[in-house]
């Protein structure tokens, strides 16, 4: 695929946001070949119909004006998360549910989709936003109370849950309780750890770093189960037909955009940009283009904001 | 300081898997270094090509790397261990090539003499190696031989990559629940501190009581 340059892929963007003015009411779909760089098509369409903040929202001296005077969005967040946040080696773009927000937030600030993705790890995100390295963090950063004593969180703006995967031909594994015994796999640092504690206080939990890595302890049998956040499984599960899914999620996990700690004005700001684009629909054609890709249905209706202790 | 009191025995099962990882990867890694150093100066050309092949093999790979061949590539020819098994023999095997180049230090400080008297005086290489070369190549050898044991101390933690819950992954389990990343870690960083020094006291102690005044 050729890149082209910054210029002429801005200008295209210009010209399919025209065009999907014009059409986005008759239909929301359209991947228009014309497209350079095509498959950020559909990102390209969401962002062309992404609101822009008024000039009245942006106080000289808030966070915001500063944001909007570097002209870029520092956004703490994954480059491996499918359907999240991962970078396509082929385009560089970096694509999924997370990275489509940052940009429509960075657009509704800046006025552009200038977003500079700064690599978090769970360990680093708190001190990554306290010390100013990143504006916000968008990285299935779930909400909970102990967390949002030290970051303040916007949102929820995505529920998610965890779920149970085990090799295809496993029958004896229907629900969290039939893990009781047995040895599970986990992602360290992730919350399946304390969900599994709590679901199935018996079993024997195995963490490893990565989700590629969990995936591979499956196959090898280190475990009998892995359990991990359903929008990263669904992605595995769709990929590689040896593991199969269990059931629904059995817990609920909302993720939150986290923001310096007592910055109200921000908070709201951001807050306020959510509710936007719930009610304008842009959500639903976010989780379409991502988590959409590989569950069937109708999109579900989004979390209501500041509807989770901690957020 | 709740953070730390709440999840007193999470820490202390860590700490001490920490402390069995390091000891018995040190005990590992001590038979493979007198093994590999013995290889190295051996007069069969050989056995000295193997023991330098097996120093540059593992010293030229990160650790990490070997773990993750172990964890999860050699169940893929079949070889399975358990997680724990696996760090304490990679670790034991990776650390056992530094020793090997320390106790060749060791050996080469001995003088010449003293194995030419061993010999004259009848013995066999592996008899001259084992009574009168090794225990003054040891000997002389502690200092650097307690900065390995140091750095296989710190290198267990990189077990945690592979899922053995030793005190760094406590420390980020901890975290996981607490969020308290500067007290959680402070006190994983003070843990290992206190083994560590403990290790540099056993040195010293050691070093007193056996060194070879040249």
């Amino acid at each position: 695929m050729v890149r082209f340059p910054a210029g002429m892929r801005r200008a295209a963007v210009a010209a399919v946001a025209a065009l999907t003015l014009t059409s986005l009411a008759a239909c929301g779909d359209s991947s228009d070949p014309a497209v350079p760089g095509a498959g950020g098509g559909k990102t390209d369409d969401l962002l062309a119909a992404a609101p822009v903040a008024a000039a009245a929202d942006i106080p000289a001296g808030s966070t915001m004006a500063k944001i909007k005077e570097r002209g870029e969005l520092l956004v703490g967040g994954s480059l491996d998360a499918p359907l999240l946040s991962q970078e396509n080696p082929v385009s560089g773009e970096i694509e999924g549910l997370d990275a489509d927000f940052g940009r429509l937030l960075a657009k509704y600030i800046i006025g552009e989709p200038k977003v500079k993705i700064v690599n978090a790890a769970s360990e680093t995100r708190e001190a990554l936003i306290s010390n100013g390295t990143v504006d916000v963090v968008l990285q299935t950063y779930s909400i909970t109370p102990e967390r949002a004593e030290k970051v303040a969180f916007a949102g929820p703006y995505y529920s998610s849950g965890l779920v149970v995967a085990t090799k295809a031909d496993e029958t004896g594994i229907k629900t969290p309780a039939d893990l009781n015994g047995k040895t599970v796999i986990a992602g360290a640092n992730t919350p399946a750890i304390p969900a599994i504690e709590k679901a199935a206080p018996d079993a024997k939990i195995v963490t490893f770093g990565s989700d590629p890595e969990c995936v591979q302890a499956l196959k090898q049998g280190r475990g009998v189960a892995y359990v991990q956040d359903q929008a990263v499984l669904l992605a595995t599960a769709k990929q590689d037909t040896s593991i199969k899914i269990q059931g629904e999620p059995f817990t609920s996990d909302p993720y939150g955009i986290g923001l310096k700690h007592d910055d109200e004005q921000f908070k709201k700001f951001v807050n306020d940009w959510l509710r936007k684009i719930q009610e304008s629909g842009l959500w639903a054609k976010v989780w379409k283009n991502s988590i959409g890709t590989v569950v069937e249905g109708e999109a579900p209706e989004p979390p209501a904001i500041g509807s989770v202790p901690g957020s | 300081m709740n953070v730390i009191t709440d999840h007193l025995s999470e820490f202390g099962d860590g700490l001490l898997l920490t402390v069995e990882l390091t000891l018995l990867a040190l005990a590992g890694a001590l038979v493979a270094g007198v093994a590999v150093a013995a290889m190295r100066v051996s007069p069969v050309r050989v056995l000295r090509a193997a023991g330098m092949a097996y120093v540059e093999t593992l010293q030229n790979i990160p650790l990490l790397v070997w773990l993750v061949i172990a964890v999860f590539g050699l169940p893929e020819i079949g070889v399975m261990a358990g997680l724990f098994t696996s760090a304490v023999v990679v670790i034991a095997l990776y650390q056992g090539a530094y020793m090997a180049e320390a106790i060749r230090s060791g050996i080469n400080a001995v003088p010449a003499g003293q194995g030419e008297a061993a010999r004259a005086l009848g013995l066999t290489f592996v008899q001259s190696l084992r009574l009168v070369v090794l225990p003054q190549a040891l000997r002389t050898a502690i200092q650097p031989l307690g900065t390995i044991a140091i750095m296989t101390l710190m290198n267990t933690a990189m077990a945690a990559a592979v899922g053995v819950v030793e005190l760094t992954a406590t420390a980020n389990r901890v975290n996981l629940a607490e969020a308290r990343p500067i007290y959680i870690f402070v006190t994983a960083g003070l843990l290992y501190m206190a083994l560590s020094a403990v290790f540099g006291l056993v040195t010293g102690a050691l070093e007193r009581k056996l060194a070879i005044l040249r």
